[in-house]
């Protein structure tokens, strides 16, 4: 009777398990799939899962920058991306040592005035942005994207590695100041080196944050040779080569690379101790 | 470590500067400058001046039917996401909260569509909400005859909305999932097996050990996902610009229409709701 049960219970909890999972990766499936579908089996009805005749030749369309500029798209998202989660990186190292290990008069107001960003979302700040952007002769700039977005991800930079500073016993950055150590060269003797595994995890999300930026990169930039990958991609649609199976390609190929990067930083960033400051 | 003291608190304040610069610059100001902008007619011309206005913005806004309309659309995309991603996060995290075979790759898996970029999600899901060839027509139409007819889920208003909701909870349940997969395995065994002694069913256990535990992290996660929807754009905006929720509404009146003074009176109007829900929330509901 109970052996029964038992499996009664496990039928259930794969049957769930395999729901679960078709909702999940469904997208992805039709995504992949797609891409590789030439143009003839793209509106076919029934919809079929699987390619009959797989073809590459939506992705050697998609990086051919003679039928559409994907390459170009991609590097302005790497610069952008780069530059915003690399400037950021140091302006929350000295950010959050300051809160995690200095003491001085304003410092908890200081910290919940960062927190107070968490109820700011992107689209109040954008009309008042855009308006300061053009003022300052930043429109169609990168720098325009690069100092928003290094904005968007430091409180949740910041609150990150804070949490993992606090985690280094302070006996050892102690020993070093005895020792002869300014805090600075404590910094980048000893924190730095010690929360590396930190510091890499909280650069990629805040690269990935960037890379995904649609609402800002639409409205600060106008030349299509500064456009990012989501801008480039959403016109992509509404031109004459809206094509199903590029449109797919250009996706895979978009989603690859912060796919990659998530799975490099998933044991950190889902140890809990992280992914509480996560802010959309 | 004394006489460092002084020399701290100075250094302090020189490694928090950039931080504060930048968030006053860059968030704190474009607050009030909103306000500011929107009790203003705001040139075209960003050169050019201004023309005060006082509270016309506003009075407009608040008159205006096609504004409520939007502000309808809001409340439902956003209550109905915070549901569907709190419940099906919860559902997903008690179903994966055992030790089977691969878990950690399910787990993982589970996570994508919360890492994927939003552009990349959305035409998956264009293709599959496609009118003519779409798996979900195909699926509700032909397979389950659920409805009579082939929808155009991304583009007719009436339905958009549907595709927009399914979309964003398989976005977002993910975190959700995460956060209180992590509670629950934080919860004692002890706690179960000695309620199993006392001869607790399944339905007892979660509902007197489990769902206490969990009380903190679902009112965190609802807050959050109350927010951060209410704040929604292009999750919304790039799979389907017919669904005109708030942020959309604001994005037209500013880039199509121009009427930067109209849509910083919106922006402000969004904002003053979200942090009376905010308030409201933390006080009556989370009794903090």
């Amino acid at each position: 009777m109970v052996k029964q049960n038992t499996i009664l219970k496990n039928i259930v909890f794969v049957l769930l398990l395999v729901l679960l999972l078709g909702f999940v990766l469904l997208p992805f499936i039709t995504m992949l799939s797609s891409s590789f579908k030439p143009d003839t089996e793209q509106a076919v009805f029934p919809p079929t899962v699987l390619p009959e005749n797989p073809t590459l030749e939506h992705y050697k369309g998609v990086l051919n920058p003679e039928i559409f500029p994907f390459l170009m798209y991609f590097k302005n998202s790497l610069i952008v991306a780069f530059l915003s989660a690399g400037i950021g990186i140091v302006i929350s190292i000295f950010g959050s040592y300051s809160f995690a290990r200095l003491e001085y008069t304003g410092r908890a107001a200081i910290q919940r005035g960062v927190l107070l960003v968490y109820m700011f979302g992107g689209v109040l700040l954008v009309v008042p942005l855009f308006q300061m952007i053009t003022k300052l002769g930043l429109f169609d700039t990168r720098t325009s994207l690069i100092i928003t977005y290094i904005v968007q991800t430091l409180p949740v930079s910041l609150y990150m590695l804070g949490n993992y500073f606090r985690t280094i016993p302070k006996s050892i950055e102690e020993a070093a100041i005895i020792d002869g150590c300014s805090r600075l060269e404590v910094i980048y003797r000893i924190v730095i080196p010690l929360s590396a595994p930190a510091i890499v995890s909280v650069f990629i999300y805040a690269f990935m944050i960037a890379w995904n930026e649609y609402l800002f990169a639409s409205v600060f930039i106008n030349s299509s040779s500064l456009r990012t990958l989501p801008i480039g991609l959403n016109q992509l649609f509404y031109t004459q080569h809206y094509i199903w199976g590029r449109m797919m390609a250009a996706s895979v190929l978009t989603a690859i690379p912060v796919i990659i990067l998530f799975l490099s930083i998933e044991r950190f960033i889902t140890s809990g101790l992280t992914f509480g400051g996560v802010k959309e | 470590m004394q006489i460092k003291t002084d020399r701290d608190a100075r250094l302090g304040y020189w490694l928090i500067l950039p931080t504060v610069i930048a968030i006053s610059g860059l968030i704190f100001y474009p607050i009030f400058y909103n306000l500011w902008l929107s009790l203003q007619e705001v040139n075209m011309n960003p050169v050019q001046p201004n023309t005060f206005v006082g509270l016309k913005h506003f009075a407009d806004v608040l008159t205006d039917g096609d504004f409520w309309g939007s502000f309808k659309t809001s409340l439902i995309f956003t209550s109905t996401t915070v549901v569907g991603t709190t419940l099906l996060g919860l559902g997903t995290a008690l179903l994966l909260n055992r030790d089977f075979p691969g878990r950690s790759i399910i787990r993982g898996v589970i996570l994508l569509p919360y890492v994927t970029p939003v552009i990349s999600a959305v035409f998956g899901w264009k293709y599959l909400f496609d009118p003519v060839f779409g798996m979900a027509n195909y699926f509700m139409v032909d397979v389950l005859h659920f409805l009579p007819q082939h929808i155009n889920w991304i583009e007719s208003p009436a339905y958009a909305i549907y595709a927009v909701i399914i979309f964003n909870v398989w976005k977002n349940f993910p975190f959700a999932f995460l956060m209180i997969l992590a509670e629950l395995q934080s919860i004692s065994a002890n706690l179960y097996e000695a309620a199993e002694v006392d001869g607790a069913s399944t339905w007892q256990q979660f509902k007197h050990i489990t769902l206490p535990q969990l009380k903190f992290v679902i009112g965190a996660l609802v807050i959050l996902r109350t927010i951060w929807n209410f704040y929604k754009f292009s999750e919304v905006y790039l799979l389907s610009s017919s669904v005109n929720v708030l942020p959309v509404y604001i994005y037209e009146q500013a880039f199509a229409n121009y009427n930067f003074g109209q849509a910083a009176a919106i922006s402000a109007i969004l904002f003053v709701f979200v942090l009376g829900f905010i308030m409201f929330y933390v006080r009556k509901v989370l009794e903090w």
